[in-house]
């Protein structure tokens, strides 16, 4: 395991000390930040703070001065989300706070989505995201979309008041292997199981992974619906859809 | 408080006086907000949408809260749209089984000074509706039953007109412009809770979703406790805030308002919450609603029931609108229940 002090940005290791407790997280940070050249340590910061500006221009020099798009993402984006995820997690900041560090996510990667989609580099995987039919509210799964896109993967976010059959509409033209629903009203947890049942009488069950979450929804009501996992809140829908699709995190 | 020197009261003396944090004969059961259910519906032909949006539909509906559940209060307003409808939000009526709700993806309001509080606010349909309904309330019932109506706050009407993250990010991005937009929109609020009142509302429950799942403690106190102040200033009935999800991080800040109550969730404990309540502010709650009331039976319900009045919880009731689907056994177990540890109570001394 690396040391702390191997991260050369001040305000990285001052985030470290004071907001991650728990030591396999605390490890795993670490030795991230301890392998990212300063640059990289520097757009994570400006992340972690919710400076969209300083990292659309901090991604932008990184890029211009030969670094690979890969590495920007994952050293400074990537590992920057972590941290604001584990402070969400912890209340140690709130919704406003992770718009704020997502709005500026979404700067760094404007530049390195066309390069990673032109030289064809696979996400670590795809999910299709939406809120359930007869339900309008989504901040919930935004921020779930917030995260997952902050841990590399690709969101296909189909809005609020989804039908089983966009749910289906959507994993057909995709092929995402997972799928992801939410749902804040007692009303609309049903559409939840209804769309399930809209899979399984598709015969495209098999095809695709469901995960289910949302303010009323539990780990009982998502077994007895059939889904296969339930995540409490944004950064545990992260750990389901990578537990769910078997993958590893990149870096 | 339960007190052995007060005498048999009405319903409505009941809630009033738990409000006012006074003596009782026994703990009042209220509903702050919706306890309207399918069955209740089908039982008195008032279904949804129509029951969100004609006066006699509305209050039919309604009165079943007291007529067949035993509830103490009645609490004619459903949803949490009937203000945004009349400032301009779109809404989704649904049907009878889901709540209608403010699209909030196609937002009204950019800035502050787009919010202008339209001459008609008070006879849109949508407001007049309620405004009527507490008047047939009113007048069906008399002095026995608490009429509870409602008003938005702010905070929650900038989720409806602006949009949840877009009002999210300016609260961050810019306090003073933040800070305008709910001086703004807090004339909604009184107007809507003044003609309420004059319509027959004996109280008046205020929910602004400054909820734990989404700011922090903070938040509120910078944001919304010297509004909240002056909602209970100006607004001459007893004021029971609501605010969902995890709040004991701000029930200080909530005591120091001057609301007469707080409505409270179920992911507080009502020991823990009394005590940072310090009797400054009497709690309403807070029965679970996904977990227990729409998924368990009468049984689960009684202990939650009997947790709140253990810790000395001044008004019981669901945590927030219960669900459409809930069985009427499970919330008729509520006044049951307290009935019941009432008399063992008094049987004990």
């Amino acid at each position: 395991m690396a040391e702390i002090t191997a991260i050369a940005h001040e305000f990285i290791r001052q985030e470290i000390e004071e907001f991650i407790e728990r030591p396999e997280e605390r490890e795993r940070t670490i030795n991230t930040f301890a392998k990212a050249r300063p640059e990289m340590q520097a757009i994570a910061a400006a992340l972690i703070e919710g400076e969209n500006d300083t990292v659309d221009q901090l991604t932008r020099q990184a890029l211009d001065a030969g670094i690979e798009a890969l590495e920007v993402m994952d050293y400074g984006l990537i590992a920057g989300m972590g941290i604001v995820g584990i402070k969400f997690r912890q209340n140690f900041i709130f919704v406003p706070e992770v718009l704020a560090c997502a709005r500026a996510m979404k700067a760094g990667m404007a530049h390195i989505e066309p390069i990673l989609s032109a030289a064809g580099v696979e996400p670590i995987g795809t999910v299709i995201m939406g809120t359930v039919k007869g339900d309008l509210h989504d901040i919930g799964k935004n921020l779930c979309i917030m995260m997952l896109r902050g841990a590399g993967f690709v969101v296909h976010d189909l809005g609020v008041d989804t039908s089983p059959d966009k749910f289906i509409e959507a994993v057909e033209e995709t092929k995402a292997p997972l799928l992801g629903m939410s749902a804040l009203l007692t009303t609309t947890m049903p559409n939840m199981g209804k769309t399930i049942e809209a899979f399984i009488d598709a015969d495209l069950r098999d095809e695709v992974k469901i995960m289910v979450g949302g303010a009323p929804v539990t780990q009982d009501f998502a077994d007895d619906m059939g889904a296969d996992g339930y995540g409490k809140d944004a950064l545990a829908c992260v750990a389901l859809a990578k537990n769910l699709l078997g993958v590893a995190v990149r870096s | 408080m339960p007190s052995q020197t007060v005498g048999p009261m009405n319903s409505r003396q009941r809630v009033l006086a738990a409000l006012r944090r006074e003596p009782v004969d026994r703990t009042p059961v209220c509903n702050p907000t919706s306890v309207a259910t399918v069955e209740l519906m089908d039982l008195v032909d008032a279904p949804f949408p129509d029951a969100n949006r004609v006066p006699e539909l509305m209050a039919r509906l309604a009165a079943t809260g007291h007529t067949e559940l035993g509830f103490d209060s009645i609490m004619p307003v459903f949803s949490i749209i009937q203000e945004s409808s009349a400032l301009g939000c779109k809404i989704q009526w649904e049907q009878k089984d889901n709540w209608p709700t403010v699209k909030m993806r196609e937002p009204i309001y950019q800035t502050a000074d787009d919010i202008k509080i339209p001459a008609d606010f008070l006879t849109h349909p949508d407001t007049r509706c309620v405004i009527e309904a507490i008047r047939i309330l009113r007048q069906q019932f008399g002095n026995e039953v608490a009429i509870i109506g409602k008003t938005m706050g702010p905070w929650s009407l900038g989720y409806h007109c602006f949009g949840v993250e877009p009002f999210l990010l300016l609260s961050l991005d810019d306090p003073g412009k933040t800070k305008a937009c709910l001086d703004r929109l807090k004339e909604a609020t009184i107007q809507f809770g003044l003609a309420q009142i004059e319509a027959g509302a004996d109280a008046l429950t205020l929910p602004d979703h400054a909820t734990g799942d989404l700011v922090s403690g903070e938040y509120y106190a910078r944001y919304l406790r010297d509004l909240h102040i002056e909602f209970a200033q100006r607004l001459a009935v007893p004021i029971i805030l609501h605010i969902c999800g995890k709040t004991e991080d701000r029930m200080e800040f909530i005591a120091q308002t001057g609301m007469a109550a707080f409505h409270y969730d179920s992911k507080n404990d009502p020991v823990e919450s009394m005590r940072i309540m310090r009797n400054r502010t009497a709690l309403v709650g807070n029965i679970n609603n996904p977990e227990t009331l729409f998924s368990k039976g009468p049984e689960a319900v009684g202990q939650e029931v009997v947790k709140n009045l253990e810790a000395g919880v001044q008004l019981v009731g669901p945590e927030c609108a219960i669900p459409l689907q809930t069985a009427i056994e499970n919330l008729k177990a509520i006044p049951q229940t307290v009935q019941d540890w009432h008399r063992e109570k008094a049987s004990q001394n």
